[in-house]
């Protein structure tokens, strides 16, 4: 038996797994990586049909920057991580295509830059370039107030909140402060934004999975901007691209990784101190432990009985709802994009963009057809053979709608959902790709929970509400972890999901760690 | 870009942020204290779908023709096996000698089959197949075996696959066919199926008896034999060539399914060519690990018959194996008794999945099924790579 001792165990490589890994190996700790799937890489992670790859994400990593002006989390993978990865930038934010509440149809392409965005809003919704010029200055105030913050995370009052400069946000974030924590839909009619146009920026509520009619203003006005200022950019070699350059920085770091190994338990001593990790090949010892596991499955089914968990904790994740999860279809045909007419890489086809009605709906199987489409040969040609095309159609739940189907009916459950969905992208875009699928696989929540091990199978942690925002969770990112030597890392988080969220509170995490470890002088 | 003056809001909003973790903090001080151990639907039906091993109690073998046997699985525990899709496998797994051995088997009953408790495996002995020969000695009924849950590509796809399909099949590759029509019959799929199905004579012949049964209670699905060395009324005589093809097909576009051996698929490329069938219309299924590298292009004459030394590091573990060239890296591990996790044996499904850390190894394109990065970063998939030199890997465990 060789060393089984480490600095730090890390139980999960997922992105905020393998980030906090390299985060606390960064800074010459022992460290190990476990993964109970053989793959690393959780959400970010790509399968091979016939002679395609298939990203297992819709990906469209948001807020990295560029060289020299890094967005977080683009600061902290390629500078304070240096990790090796080669971007694409995606030169537009999204195509979207239905009809408002006011009945009007749009099919509109929002431009990247800001100026090009107020522009083309100008354009469709006409009144709107002096609402958005106020929203995209807010989005920037939150912008530079969130790296501020995240700056300053280290202080913490006597009731484990963050302790923050009120004087410092009153005189530089003014403006933060007021509409921050507002709902996002309330904030664009107080400036003014016409309704068809809130429609239109509403679009993106798939992707953080909370209903703009409750959900912070920051949330959203920090992705938009992101993807407006920054361009939203892919790795050239899909999410398992990412994955393996995380892998391969740790290891190079001195990183252990062990793939197929499952953590049984994380174990305690009698003081509630954590002693070690039980693992299927056996007793890894060690006092700091990561899981990039939810912290429902981690406290009532990760920690031994000697390591305490506060009643605080149980009380935290009994209030919190399971975020969304996905309907995905990943699709290969034998046409080019050129053949097939595609100029978009990002589609969102809601039917209706009424936000109400999409809430509603993602709720059902039946009428839950608005789904967004991201073709990857767009913007690399590299993404499949010559002359053919790969796609990933996603559609959200916010229930366990999929929980009641039987195993006889599952597999048509699917393929009929494809068909409207098809159905549906054939029909706005004119584009038909029906008669050229060459290799074609549904995911579904299923699928999700067989690979990824959360709570009905969703990528997104808990669900962002006007209780449970970004801000007040990272007000409380320290105190809730209260455990020592034990932390929960993923998009059940402070953060929220996304591969840039989860990356970032990977390493906020790892910091916490290392932080700890030095108190104890370890 | 001017930082704008808000009308709009005042002192109470700045409140309003002030008081949002306070906020949060009395919804979960709201919250039960209880300890959930909380399970989800969504979990328990992937869980089913896709369960790591199942563990069977043999409850049947009939005797197909010589040296074909198929058991008849029903699960330990009364749970009913998992539900697949027609035309997959699972991979048995078999402590033999105290080496754990693992080979994917096809099934041959039909889907809605796992809805009354069984699964049917059929196994053909092969001359050199260490596990054919221990299961087809061995096994008997009573006996208690494991498999994986359901795996493998080779099914039908109503959206990809056109509504007519022309399988052609030689040997035991019958078998996942079978398993198909048994479900167009059972309604679980809907598809127009004709078997080509090439035999040497009448007694080499499988499920003669069940693909009748079939056909009694459904005119989607045709048998067609086609014998190479016998001429029977009824019957085709000769190899299933692209005019044999083309004759059964008709005029209708169709998906051609083929499942055989080799040098069976070796002569359908070709023919396949002629029909002018691309990938979306041409599907085989896995035929195994690759034979004989040292036949293919590009491999180094001088690596053949040699013995390298196999370095493998796995988790807390180190080892030192040997590894004949010829035969493929898996086989190595498994020898030593420590393969880790693998299914399809044929270099497309990635779960042996290794890290290369130094020497050479070759790596026949046609089952080279790795992603780009894995490329890139130095893995490899044992199954479908032969040693070159003195070679360390990495793998995963093999709990």
């Amino acid at each position: 038996m060789g060393n089984s001792k480490f600095d730090c165990v890390v139980i999960g490589a997922g992105l905020a797994g393998m980030s906090a890994a390299i985060t606390v190996a960064a800074k010459g700790k022992k460290v190990l990586l476990l993964e109970q799937h053989n793959l690393p890489g959780g959400c970010a992670s790509s399968f091979v049909r016939g002679r395609f790859e298939f990203d297992a994400s819709l990906h469209e990593y948001c807020g990295l920057g560029k060289k020299g002006d890094w967005g977080l989390p683009g600061k902290i993978m390629m500078e304070e991580h240096g990790l090796d990865i080669n971007w694409i930038y995606i030169p537009e934010m999204y195509r979207c295509i239905g009809t408002t509440r006011s009945g009007k149809h749009f099919d509109i392409t929002l431009p990247t830059g800001v100026e090009n965005v107020i522009k083309k809003m100008e354009e469709v919704v006409p009144g709107s370039e002096e609402p958005m010029r106020i929203f995209m200055s807010l989005a920037k105030e939150c912008v530079e107030a969130n790296d501020y913050f995240s700056d300053n995370m280290s202080t913490v009052k006597k009731d484990g909140f963050l302790k923050t400069d009120s004087l410092y946000f009153m005189t530089h974030f003014s403006n933060f402060l007021k509409v921050a924590e507002r709902p996002f839909n309330e904030v664009m009619r107080k400036i003014g934004m016409p309704e068809d146009a809130i429609d239109i920026l509403d679009v993106y509520w798939t992707y953080i999975g909370a209903d703009y009619d409750k959900m912070s203003f920051v949330h959203q006005a920090w992705m938009f901007y992101m993807y407006a200022n920054y361009e939203p950019t892919i790795n050239d070699n899909n999410a398992h691209g990412m994955t393996m350059a995380c892998i391969e920085k740790f290891r190079s770091l001195g990183g252990e990784v062990w793939l197929n190994t499952k953590a049984l338990k994380v174990c305690g001593d009698k003081d509630g101190n954590v002693t070690g990790v039980l693992t299927d090949v056996g007793m890894v010892e060690t006092n700091y432990v990561i899981a990039n596991v939810n912290p429902e499955i981690a406290y009532n089914k990760l920690l031994d009985e000697n390591i305490k968990v506060p009643e605080r904790e149980y009380k935290r994740v009994n209030a919190e709802k399971h975020g969304i999860r996905f309907f995905n279809a990943y699709v290969a045909c034998n046409k080019s994009i050129e053949e097939l007419g595609i100029k978009d890489y990002t589609i969102f086809m809601p039917g209706t963009f009424d936000n109400r009605k999409n809430i509603e709906s993602s709720k059902s199987y039946e009428d839950n057809t608005h789904s967004v489409v991201v073709i990857y040969n767009v913007v690399n040609p590299d993404a499949s053979p010559k002359g053919t095309t790969v796609m990933t159609f996603t559609i959200c739940y916010t229930e366990d709608v999929w929980g009641d189907f039987t195993q006889r009916e599952y597999v048509h459950k699917k393929q009929e959902l494809f068909k409207k969905v098809m159905d549906n992208f054939e029909k706005d875009t004119g584009i038909i790709i029906h008669d050229c699928i060459e290799e074609i696989e549904l995911a579904s929540p299923w699928t999700f929970a067989n690979y990824l091990q959360t709570p009905e199978g969703t990528c997104y942690g808990y669900m962002v509400d006007n209780w449970d925002t970004m801000l007040s969770r990272l007000m409380a990112i320290r105190k809730d972890q209260p455990i020592k030597g034990f932390k929960t890392v993923g998009a059940a988080g402070a953060r929220g999901d996304g591969y840039n969220m989860t990356y970032t509170n990977g390493n906020d995490i790892g910091k916490i760690v290392l932080e700890e470890m030095e108190k104890e002088g370890k | 870009m001017s930082k704008v003056k808000l009308k709009n809001y005042g002192l109470m909003d700045i409140m309003y942020f002030s008081n949002k973790p306070k906020e949060r903090e009395k919804r979960i001080q709201e919250a039960s204290a209880a300890k959930t151990d909380a399970t989800f639907k969504c979990n328990e039906k992937a869980a089913e779908r896709h369960p790591d091993e199942q563990f069977f109690v043999i409850e049947k073998v009939t005797e197909r023709a010589e040296g074909v046997k198929s058991y008849t699985l029903r699960k330990i525990d009364g749970t009913n096996p998992a539900f697949f899709r027609a035309g997959q496998y699972v991979v048995i797994r078999q402590l033999i000698d105290g080496k754990l051995i693992a080979r994917p088997v096809s099934i041959s009953s039909g889907p809605a089959e796992t809805l009354d408790g069984t699964i049917e495996l059929t196994v053909k002995l092969v001359p050199d197949g260490f596990l054919s020969k221990y299961i087809y000695e061995n096994w008997k009924e009573g006996d208690e075996v494991v498999t994986s849950g359901p795996q493998g590509l080779f099914y039908y796809e109503g959206l990809r696959d056109q509504k007519n399909v022309i399988a052609v099949c030689g040997g035991s590759g019958i078998t996942p066919v079978l398993s198909m029509a048994k479900a167009i019959e059972s309604g679980d799929e809907d598809f127009n199926l004709t078997v080509l199905y090439g035999s040497r004579t009448t007694k080499d012949m499988l499920f003669a008896d069940e693909f009748a049964a079939v056909m009694k209670n459904t005119d989607k699905v045709k048998l067609v034999n086609v014998f190479s060395e016998e001429e029977k009324e009824g019957s085709e005589h000769g190899f299933i060539t692209a005019e044999l093809i083309k004759k059964y097909a008709g005029e209708e576009s169709y998906s051609l399914f083929a499942s055989g051996p080799q040098a069976m698929y070796n002569f359908l490329d070709k023919e396949a060519q002629k029909l002018g069938l691309d990938e979306r219309h041409y599907r085989k299924e896995l035929f195994g690990s690759i034979k004989e590298p040292w036949t293919l292009p590009g491999y180094p004459a001088e690596a053949k018959d040699k013995v390298f030394t196999l370095k493998v590091k796995m988790c807390n573990q180190e080892y030192e194996i040997p590894c004949n060239a010829n035969e493929n890296m898996l086989v190595a591990l498994e020898r030593a008794g420590i393969a880790g996790p693998n299914r399809c044996r044929g270099g497309v499904c990635g779960w042996c999945r290794s890290k290369l850390l130094s020497g050479n190894v070759f790596i026949p394109e046609s089952t080279d099924g790795r992603r780009k990065a894995d490329k890139k970063y130095g893995y490899i998939h044992p199954c479908a790579s032969f040693a070159l030199s003195d070679v360390s890997i990495e793998v995963p465990n093999n709990k």
